[in-house]
């Protein structure tokens, strides 16, 4: 403790003056966030979902705009054939995956080191960004994000939030608040080596988003 | 002011011009005048300190600011043919002597009325030059000081563009320093050597005939560089092409 | 350290001139980057204002954001450990490796963790470290130290990264293309990430009213490196505080498009705590190491406002001189503008006194800063301490507090100017001077032109009396 408040006195030193109170304080950091329009770009289209999806693609990221969950294997089945990926994948155990009809999918619950693919859940959109958000929770692994060569995510239009402050709002004393919220936004890429730009460094060299557009 | 229509105007010549190029100095006057003030260049004055200012003397600068204030405070304007010396008039002194109860209001009153030349002609005066005509091509450098500290981009460009004839080509990286840096270039010459090679590239693939900027100290860089490196292309102080100067010697030709 | 490193800056920036492989590695960074350069939006200088005025605040009250994010984090089950100095952090990190039986440790980049030297830290307490970043994989393969903040293997060609790749990985990369390379990377790495005891990581921000720490990567190795482990150990600067994830994301805006030109990094990450009850992954403890040295000193003095560095790189990306000798010349943790700043608070003025020399104050590193950083001002203030320090050579010293003098009395700097202006005038007769002792470092690399004539003083004295239409 002797080494905290040896930092602490010497900034309080450092700051010297009369100081604000946490009530003061508080009110000038809200104050900063004030009119965020202002201060961050518009969305590129008129509403969150159309600008998610111009934004995503611009990312390089694939997408398929489906109407329902129920649909979700068959739009599986549709990219695994595009990219002539084995069926059997790792699939998140959302309570949403867990009553559909996978047909000739095999899903498991692992997802191995060198996995070509696998499905999860993303929480959140992100439109102004054309970020994913993953919350690690009982039912999703981080590593099922991270692992895979392809990373199928799947997104209900209705969890589009518009800006950046719009999710970090859902964090704020949100008993639910997770231990790890991923903002993925496009393929795991890499410019170390000369600048040129290389996907699929450590995580996913491909993300593909099922976008479930129901009422 | 005796005639607001018609400003009493001190002209800071600068170290570098007074002692290089007086030229530069001549052709600042035949603006100024033209431009409709009436110039006049106090006796009590040398440089603006800058040197020890970058050197980290800041004892000697503020000794050179009072004398740089007291010589021109009884001015309308000062004016510089230089964005670097300008900025250290408008920016520099006022920071240095602001805990001066006596100097510190005397400098940032100095620094309010201080320009350099070609922005002062622009956007103080709306001056356009009379009808100029010069044959060949230019390509223009921002000079650093003058860009950044003192916003000088559209004006310079707005002038050239008035003279008949004159192709005004781009310059890759214009915006990027020479290297000279002041006493930069003397203390580390072989980084100093570096960028200032690769802005005479640059110069070079412009395929322009003249290169023209408003700070003599980054187009003695230049133009020395360009010269060693044999090329042909000619340098010049921007005010000498406006005030008519571009058919006669240029930096390191024999007058 | 000796006294003076002036040699040793000189001696590294002149062996940089000379090595034509690092110019060609920069630059074709550099030219891939340009089109990239800084993505702005209509908003950006007004983001830029509200970005540099957030950290202003946190720096304001940093002893309440600190004590607040210590709670926070505390009560999302992490550890918050505090090191004064870079020796007191690196014992706190191999203390918690030892007491966790680490053999091995995965490392995601962090510049704080080489500001206080913890990969060789780790090597002497016999730890092995695997740098997960690509970038820092190919700078511990050479046994180099990184050479930019953001790219830290900017210094080596795809062709010198081949070679490190070819000695070292199992199986060789195909060829010496980078997306073969990064793919052999991926290969070799991947069963590291899963089996180490310990992930070390940096962190981009703390975030105080959640006691988060946040991470931005590209490449996805600091969830891979932050995931699998036992033991997730952050080691922060103090003043990386944000008040909010809201403002944390203002900030992000603006960090992410001075560094590389995107819009968000590709992963995101807040790290809230350890592995939670019930939670699918993620590491059993998790630790926090707050990093002092030096920073609460420098909220007392002049450079106060480089504590708003969010270590995007722009500066260095635009700096001239960086672009000519690279990172590794500036021989500190951090090279360029801001490592000019940084590196004499570090390592003491005395030993570093070039660096905020080494600028020729062009200002386009403050032009470039998302938080309005006025880095040539700060540099400028090194050189007032070095000044009054007396660290200046004594030729220089006099040279110029005689100049100052004669700069004071303008009838005899009219002298002086004078029989200079004559004596260059002989020698260059021809319209310039190829070559002047006492201005060699000009002579060496350029010419000097001739003065014209008379000074300016002399001639308009002169011309003056042949005016009839003078006023005066």
């Amino acid at each position: 403790m002797r080494t905290r408040d040896s930092i602490l006195s010497a900034i309080r030193a450092g700051l010297g003056g009369s100081r604000n109170d946490p009530a003061a304080i508080a009110a000038e950091a809200a104050e900063l966030l004030a009119a965020p329009e202002t201060i961050r770009p518009p969305l590129v289209a008129a509403t969150r979902v159309d600008a998610f999806c111009e934004k995503v693609e611009a990312l390089g990221v694939t997408l398929d705009r489906i109407g329902s969950i129920g649909e979700v294997p068959a739009s599986v089945r549709r990219y695994l054939e595009d990219q002539r990926l084995s069926a059997e994948i790792a699939v998140e155990s959302a309570a949403l995956f867990r009553d559909l009809d996978w047909g000739e999918i095999r899903p498991r619950l692992a997802v191995a080191p060198d996995a070509l693919a696998a499905v999860g859940l993303a929480r959140h959109g992100i439109a102004e960004s054309g970020s994913l958000v993953i919350h690690s929770c009982k039912e999703t692994r981080i590593l099922l994000a991270l692992l895979p060569l392809h990373h199928i995510v799947v997104l209900r239009a209705a969890n589009i939030v518009s800006h950046l402050e719009d999710y970090a709002a859902l964090l704020v004393g949100h008993e639910t608040s997770p231990r790890n919220a991923v903002l993925i936004t496009g393929p795991s890429g890499t410019t170390d080596i000369e600048g040129s730009y290389v996907r699929g460094a450590h995580g996913p060299g491909f993300v593909h988003v099922i976008l479930v557009v129901d009422a | 002011m005796t005639d607001a229509s018609r400003p009493r105007v001190g002209l800071f010549v600068t170290c570098l011009v007074d002692a290089m190029r007086p030229e530069i100095g001549f052709a600042a006057i035949r603006l100024l005048e033209d431009a409709g003030c009436d110039v006049e260049v106090p006796t009590r004055q040398t440089c603006c300190g800058q040197p020890a200012y970058n050197s980290g003397d800041d004892v000697s600068t503020a000794a050179v600011a009072r004398q740089v204030i007291a010589a021109f405070e009884p001015f309308d304007h000062l004016i510089v043919p230089s964005g670097s010396c300008a900025g250290t008039i408008q920016h520099g002194y006022p920071a240095l002597l602001a805990s001066d109860a006596e100097w510190g209001p005397r400098a940032a009153r100095l620094a309010e009325k201080t320009h350099e030349i070609i922005s002062y002609l622009v956007d103080i005066r709306n001056y356009t030059p009379g009808r100029l005509r010069l044959e060949g091509s230019a390509t223009y450098h921002d000079s650093c000081a003058g860009l950044r500290e003192l916003g000088i981009h559209d004006q310079p460009r707005r002038l050239l563009a008035t003279v008949d004839s004159l192709e005004m080509r781009p310059l890759d990286g214009e915006n990027v320093c020479c290297g000279f840096g002041g006493m930069f270039c003397v203390k580390y010459p072989a980084i100093s050597n570096a960028i200032v090679d690769e802005k005479a590239d640059a110069v070079e693939r412009s395929g322009a005939d003249m290169l023209l900027a408003g700070d003599l100290g980054c187009l003695m860089n230049m133009a020395g560089k360009l010269n060693r490196r044999g090329s042909k292309v000619r340098c010049f102080h921007t005010i000498e092409i406006l005030a008519g100067g571009g058919d006669g010697p240029a930096i390191g030709e024999k007058s | 350290m000796t006294a003076t490193t002036r040699p040793g800056f000189k001696a590294r920036s002149d062996a940089a001139l000379a090595n034509s492989t690092l110019k060609t590695a920069i630059d074709r960074t550099a030219e891939r980057k340009r089109a990239a350069a800084l993505a702005r939006f209509a908003e950006y200088e007004a983001a830029r204002s509200r970005g540099s005025a957030i950290k202003d605040h946190v720096i304001a009250n940093l002893d309440h954001y600190l004590e607040m994010f210590e709670r926070n984090a505390t009560a999302s089950g992490a550890k918050v450990h505090w090191a004064a100095t870079e020796a007191e952090a690196c014992d706190i990190v191999i203390r918690l490796c030892r007491e966790a039986g680490a053999k091995r440790v995965t490392r995601s980049k962090s510049m704080l963790g080489e500001e206080i030297g913890l990969p060789d830290a780790l090597g002497s307490a016999g730890i092995e470290r695997v740098e997960t970043d690509l970038a820092e994989h190919i700078i511990q393969l050479a046994g180099e130290h990184p050479s930019h903040i953001i790219w830290p293997a900017m210094h080596r060609t795809r062709e010198q990264v081949a070679e490190l790749f070819n000695a070292d990985h199992k199986p060789p990369p195909a060829d010496d293309e980078a997306a073969s390379m990064v793919q052999s990377a991926r290969h070799v790495l991947r069963e590291k990430f899963l089996s180490a005891g310990v992930g070390i990581s940096g962190a981009n921000f703390l975030i105080a009213d959640t006691g988060a720490t946040c991470t931005v990567t590209n490449e996805g190795n600091a969830e891979l490196t932050t995931t699998p482990p036992r033991l997730h150990i952050v080691t922060a600067g103090i003043e990386k505080l944000v008040p909010s994830t809201s403002h944390a994301m203002a900030l992000l805006r603006l960090l992410v498009r001075a560094a590389t030109g995107s819009e968000l990094t590709q992963y995101t990450t807040f790290h809230c705590g350890p592995k939670r009850p019930g939670d699918a992954d993620g590491p059993q403890e998790m630790h926090i190491v707050l990093v002092d040295n030096g920073r609460s000193e420098m909220i007392a003095n002049e450079f106060r406002d480089m504590l708003r560095c969010i270590r995007c790189g722009a500066c260095m990306n635009h700096c001239v001189v960086y672009r000519q000798i690279g990172g590794h010349a500036y021989g500190g943790t951090y090279p360029g503008p801001m490592g000019a700043v940084l590196t004499p608070v570090f390592d003491g003025l005395a030993p570093s006194r070039d660096l905020p020399f080494a600028c020729t104050m062009n200002g386009r590193c403050a032009e470039v800063c998302p938080v309005e950083i006025p880095l040539p001002m700060l540099l400028r203030s090194w050189r007032g301490r070095s000044w009054r320090a007396g660290l200046e050579s004594e030729p220089m010293r006099t040279g110029l507090v005689a100049w100052a003098g004669l700069a004071r009395r303008p009838s005899l700097y009219r002298m002086a100017s004078g029989i200079g202006v004559r004596a260059l005038r002989l020698l260059g007769r021809s319209g310039w001077i190829g070559s002047l002792p006492f201005a060699a470092g000009w002579t060496r690399h350029r010419d000097l032109p001739s003065p014209t004539g008379g000074t300016f003083m002399e001639r308009y004295k002169a011309e003056r009396g042949k005016r009839p239409e003078d006023r005066r």
